[in-house]
């Protein structure tokens, strides 16, 4: 956000010279807010105040790359602290942890079981973006044998690791894959800097307290260092919460740009081995300002619930989820088994889908294109309409690729009934159900 | 320079609303911060948890851990009874789901008679959930509120469509307390409210049900609508949201594919009592942090954590 | 955004009934018209006593007093010319419900009541004249900005100024109501608050015409960025626009009987 004309007017000389222009220097400042007059014309602007509205224009939170290629990672850049004030722009991403205490055949397992979760959901790869290594204080060569394994598990990395020399030794190694260093605090606070700068790395940097995290990072900026991610990991689970939004909300609402970074909480560490607890925090911080969440581990269980709630959350309100138009066979359908034909917004799909596979039918759900809407809205836009789904019909090749010629439709657009039989000949249209909750009743008596 | 962090307490605050009677009685709402913001100000109620209990008892669940939790009731009453034991519960919920005329039907009377009987088994405070047919859970909330005279129980919900019937009798008549159900639409929450307030319900007599959806099923709507209802009442001091948050999040996840499909269909799933809980939690969680005040769940497991969550963040 | 603030200006001595309402103390018809005003949705009530030379310290904490035991600490606007009658005012005004408001400073001789305000920690309408209506846009801003610095000199947060660009009346300033219009968006710009006594537009208008000029020219502020406005609460048609605005400029969640709340 702009500096307001009052935080301009303060740096003025407010001498009301007249040399700019302006009758004031309080008029002249509202003109520089509105962008109407360049700060130049004021000749009397220091140069420390001049640098003050420069770096004023940046953007509140930086946005910070990590990792390469197909790990490329993008963190922070965020402009709104509630997703309904704008949009979120960079969803939180989830790290699982390895450490140099566990033997060969240990991180072997754990990087096995990291991998089997990973799929596809509307669209977005789910996975565990990136591997955690605690460093265990067992020397510099375990550690570096920790990263090398690590390295070809094709993730991204962070190396938690508070020791300047084995995370020296261990950047050698890994540093071509832009992993991220975490560890910096007051005590090696130089000598972690050193290290991340000269390898090039995002600085993970954390403090005893909010106090000590906000004076750490305002010691690595003084140093030029502005590649930085804060870790809020605190004693526990309220002090974790309380830092994450603290430097969130200190950002983004009260405009201070030291706070400007994206975050890493660290549920392995105050989980303490619940698996459920540590559900509940990731879906809190998820919600709340983690950018890198690190768990103990992701199985299924824990990755449908969490990957499902962070879509949703950083969806871009102004673009609807949507899933690819085709046809979807549930509970075994075959090219015999009845059409069911609804829109391709996401969340009419689930509920849709959702139902349908609880009745046990076999059925073809068949999904046009409407642009993401809802069936209404699609159907009032001119998105569903008997044309459209004719449209689809043929692009698709149902007519070839199905045998059965029953279709079912939405029972909210039974207006259509006529149409789409005008438009697909031979095939026995029927109205369905008004709310996707009467499905399985329906779709029971139907193939009854 | 040291860094002190500004504080953000509002002159508004939610309601604080009681629930139930006597040593069990609870309170939820009464905060002028943001859900768990306990560093802005103290939070004056925890949110709480109610179990919520089928009139069907266990028929159709599919949880081992459910199952195995209530092992030895022989009852809906039992089970209420069972459930007061679980850790962090705080309420019973009875949920009417047999009473749907499009179902089982089952009648008002065979409503009042299990509400009744519940009701001189536990100690907790008692909410019922409807069956979702509007004139169906009028009838029953009415019956429901005047057979539980004395019992301060929370109806769930005065709707659009019913509130007149449900706010005269369970909020004017009967004095219990009425859960105002907008399916994730802000403005009419606002409305609701409004409404009732204009019948000459207290304030103090009402919840809010913003709307309920599992994670992953467009939650962002609903977690939307927790932070624009919370964000009205304290920063823009909007006295007719200032009500409580009560949330089901129990009849939302245990009805996806995540928590019901059995383990032989997807086997990389894994068991499908773990996805239950986690889909419960990972919901619950969610709701809490975006506001609500109590929420409605159902596996003891998910129970648990979720009040350990709570509690280790207050 | 916050919701527009509406003053209430009917308890005034220019009103003969409330004049000899003061001069006797009876508080009958001080309290009628208060709690009039409350009832159409005034949320701040302004008290002018008048000059009051002679009593104005014991008469405004007598006025302060009987309204805010009465209507539960109603938060008040304190309207005379009299320094010592305001800060007595102030000594026994209850802030539960919001700080006092010193009404009024400008630029000219009332210039200290700032000063007053800032060690008072109260609000303090802050008029951009000095001596005169200001005579064009540079001039109410140069007065804006003594006032502002002057304020925030005592330590004042920018917020409790609020400047008023004077409304100036139709019939007779008719090409400076853009001006006006114009000022308001400036102190929007810098994000400060504003105020003003809005009827003044409508002055002299026949009585049914004055609602219409009051209403639109509301309307006009508001999307100008106005925060509040000393306005005659019982004007039904004044106040519907007010909250209608309030609505549109998302300062208030829309319901349908949004009119009745």
């Amino acid at each position: 956000m702009a500096l307001k004309g009052l935080d301009i007017f303060k740096l003025t000389p407010k001498k009301n010279c007249k040399e700019c222009g302006s009758p004031t220097c309080m008029a002249f400042a509202m003109k520089v807010a509105q962008g109407s007059v360049s700060i130049d014309k004021c000749p009397h602007m220091s140069a420390e105040a001049l640098a003050t509205l420069s770096e004023s224009t940046a953007p509140l939170m930086k946005t910070i790359t990590v990792g390469t290629g197909a790990n490329e990672h993008k963190l922070g850049g965020e402009t709104v602290l509630f997703r309904h004030e704008k949009t979120l722009v960079n969803r939180n991403l989830f790290a699982v942890t390895l450490c140099s205490c566990m033997d060969d055949a240990e991180i072997d397992q754990k990087i096995a079981e990291i991998k089997k979760v990973d799929y596809e959901r509307i669209g977005e790869r789910e996975y565990v973006e990136f591997l955690f290594l605690n460093y265990a204080g067992n020397g510099a060569d375990k550690y570096v044998a920790l990263v090398n394994k690590a390295m070809a598990a094709d993730r991204a990395l962070v190396l938690n690791c508070a020791d300047a020399e084995v995370a020296k030794a261990a950047l050698e190694v890994c540093k071509a894959g832009k992993p991220i260093l975490n560890g910096a605090s007051k005590d090696n606070l130089d000598a972690m800097n050193a290290v991340a700068t000269a390898a090039g790395v995002t600085l993970g940097v954390t403090g005893a307290d909010i106090s000590e995290i906000y004076d750490n990072i305002k010691a690595l900026e003084g140093k030029g260092n502005k590649n930085l991610i804060v870790d809020c990991t605190g004693k526990d689970a309220k002090e974790t919460f309380a830092n994450a939004v603290l430097v969130r909300r200190g950002n983004l609402k009260d405009q201070d740009r030291t706070l400007g970074y994206p975050s890493i909480v660290n549920l392995a560490k105050i989980a303490e081995g619940d698996v459920h607890m540590q559900t509940a925090l990731a879906s809190a911080f998820t919600l709340r300002y983690g950018s890198i969440i690190v768990m103990e581990k992701i199985t299924y269980a824990e990755a449908l619930a969490l990957y499902g709630l962070r879509q949703n959350i950083f969806t871009d309100p102004q673009k609807p989820m949507k899933v690819e138009p085709g046809i979807y066979a549930l509970n075994g359908a075959d090219e015999n088994s009845v059409c069911s034909l609804t829109v391709d917004f996401a969340l009419t799909y689930f509920l849709v889908s959702g139902e349908y596979e609880r009745s046990k039918c076999p059925v073809n759900l068949l999904i046009t294109d409407a642009s993401g809407m809802s069936v209404l809205t699609a159907w009032a836009a001119g998105k569903f309409s008997a044309g459209t789904i004719k449209k689809f019909f043929d692009e698709a090749d149902i007519e070839n690729k199905i045998k059965s010629r029953t279709l079912i439709i939405p029972g909210k657009v039974a207006v259509m009934k006529g149409e789409i039989e005008a438009k697909l000949p031979g095939w026995n249209v029927v109205v369905g159900p008004m709310e996707a909750v009467q499905l399985v009743k329906f779709i029971k008596d139907f193939s009854a | 320079m040291a860094f002190t962090p500004k504080k953000q307490a509002f002159s508004a605050k939610i309601n604080a609303v009681t629930l139930g009677t006597g040593d069990k009685s609870i309170v939820i709402g009464g905060e002028n911060v943001l859900p768990f913001y306990t560093f802005d100000a103290p939070i004056a109620n925890k949110p709480r948890i109610a179990v919520e209990i089928s009139d069907k008892g266990l028929e159709g669940c599919v949880s081992d851990g459910i199952k195995a939790f209530y092992a030895g009731c022989d009852s809906v009453v039992d089970m209420a009874v069972k459930a007061q034991s679980m850790e962090g519960a705080s309420a019973i919920c009875l949920h009417f789901e047999s009473a749907d005329p499009n179902g089982e039907n089952k009648s008002v009377e065979d409503c009042v008679a299990l509400a009744k009987a519940v009701a001189d088994a536990v100690e907790m405070p008692i909410l019922v959930m409807g069956c979702k047919n509007i004139e169906k859970d009028a009838q029953i909330f009415n019956a429901v509120s005047d057979a539980l005279q004395g019992k301060n129980i929370l109806v769930l919900s005065a709707r659009e469509e019913n509130y007149k019937n449900v706010g005269a009798s369970a909020g004017l008549a009967y004095n219990q307390k009425v859960g105002a159900e907008s399916a994730v639409d802000i403005n009419l929450a606002k409305q609701l409210n409004v409404l009732l307030s204009q019948l000459g319900v207290p304030d103090a007599s009402v919840c809010m049900n913003v709307g309920s959806s599992a994670a992953g099923y467009g939650f962002e709507y609903l977690s939307s609508t927790l932070d624009r209802v919370k964000a009205a009442a304290l920063a823009q001091s909007d006295k007719q949201l200032q009500m409580p948050i009560v949330t089901p999040v129990s009849p939302e996840t245990w009805g996806v594919k995540e928590s019901m499909s059995p383990e032989e269909e997807s086997p990389e799933w894994g068991p499908l009592d773990e996805r239950g809980i986690e889909m419960e939690v990972c919901t619950a969680s969610a709701c809490l942090v975006g506001g609500s005040n109590l929420v409605i769940m159902r596996h003891p497991a998910a129970v648990a954590t979720i009040s350990k969550f709570i509690d280790s963040l207050m | 955004m916050a919701k527009f603030i509406t003053i209430g200006e009917r308890i005034s001595v220019t009103a003969p009934a409330i004049r000899r309402a003061f001069e006797e103390r009876d508080p009958e018809p001080i309290l009628t018209r208060c709690e009039q005003q409350l009832k159409a949705g005034a949320n701040y009530i302004d008290v002018n006593i008048g000059p009051a030379e002679s009593d104005g310290e014991e008469r405004m904490q007598w006025a302060v007093k009987l309204l805010q035991e009465r209507f539960d600490n109603v938060p008040l606007a304190l309207d005379t010319s009299n320094m010592k009658a305001i800060e007595a005012g102030i000594q026994v005004y209850n802030r539960e419900k919001g700080k006092p408001i010193v009404n009024s400073a400008d630029a000219g001789d009332r210039f200290n009541r700032i000063e007053l305000a800032a060690n008072n920690d109260a609000i303090v309408i802050a008029l951009c004249s000095a001596n005169g209506i200001a005579s064009d846009n540079d001039e109410r801003m140069a007065h804006c900005q003594r006032m502002l610095e002057e304020g925030l000199m005592h330590g004042m947060e920018a917020e409790d100024l609020w400047f008023d660009p004077l409304f100036l009346v139709v019939k007779g300033m008719q090409d400076k109501q853009m001006e006006v219009l114009e000022a308001i968006k400036m102190f929007t710009d810098m994000g400060l608050n504003s105020t003003g006594g809005l009827s003044n537009n409508s002055n002299g208008m026949p009585k049914h015409i004055r609602p219409i000029f009051d209403s639109c020219m509301l309307a006009m502020a508001m999307m100008q960025g106005l925060t509040s406005a000393i306005v005659n609460p019982n004007d039904q048609r004044l106040m519907e626009t007010i909250k209608t605005c309030d609505i549109i400029k998302n300062n208030n969640l829309y319901a349908d009987s949004y009119l009745e709340i």
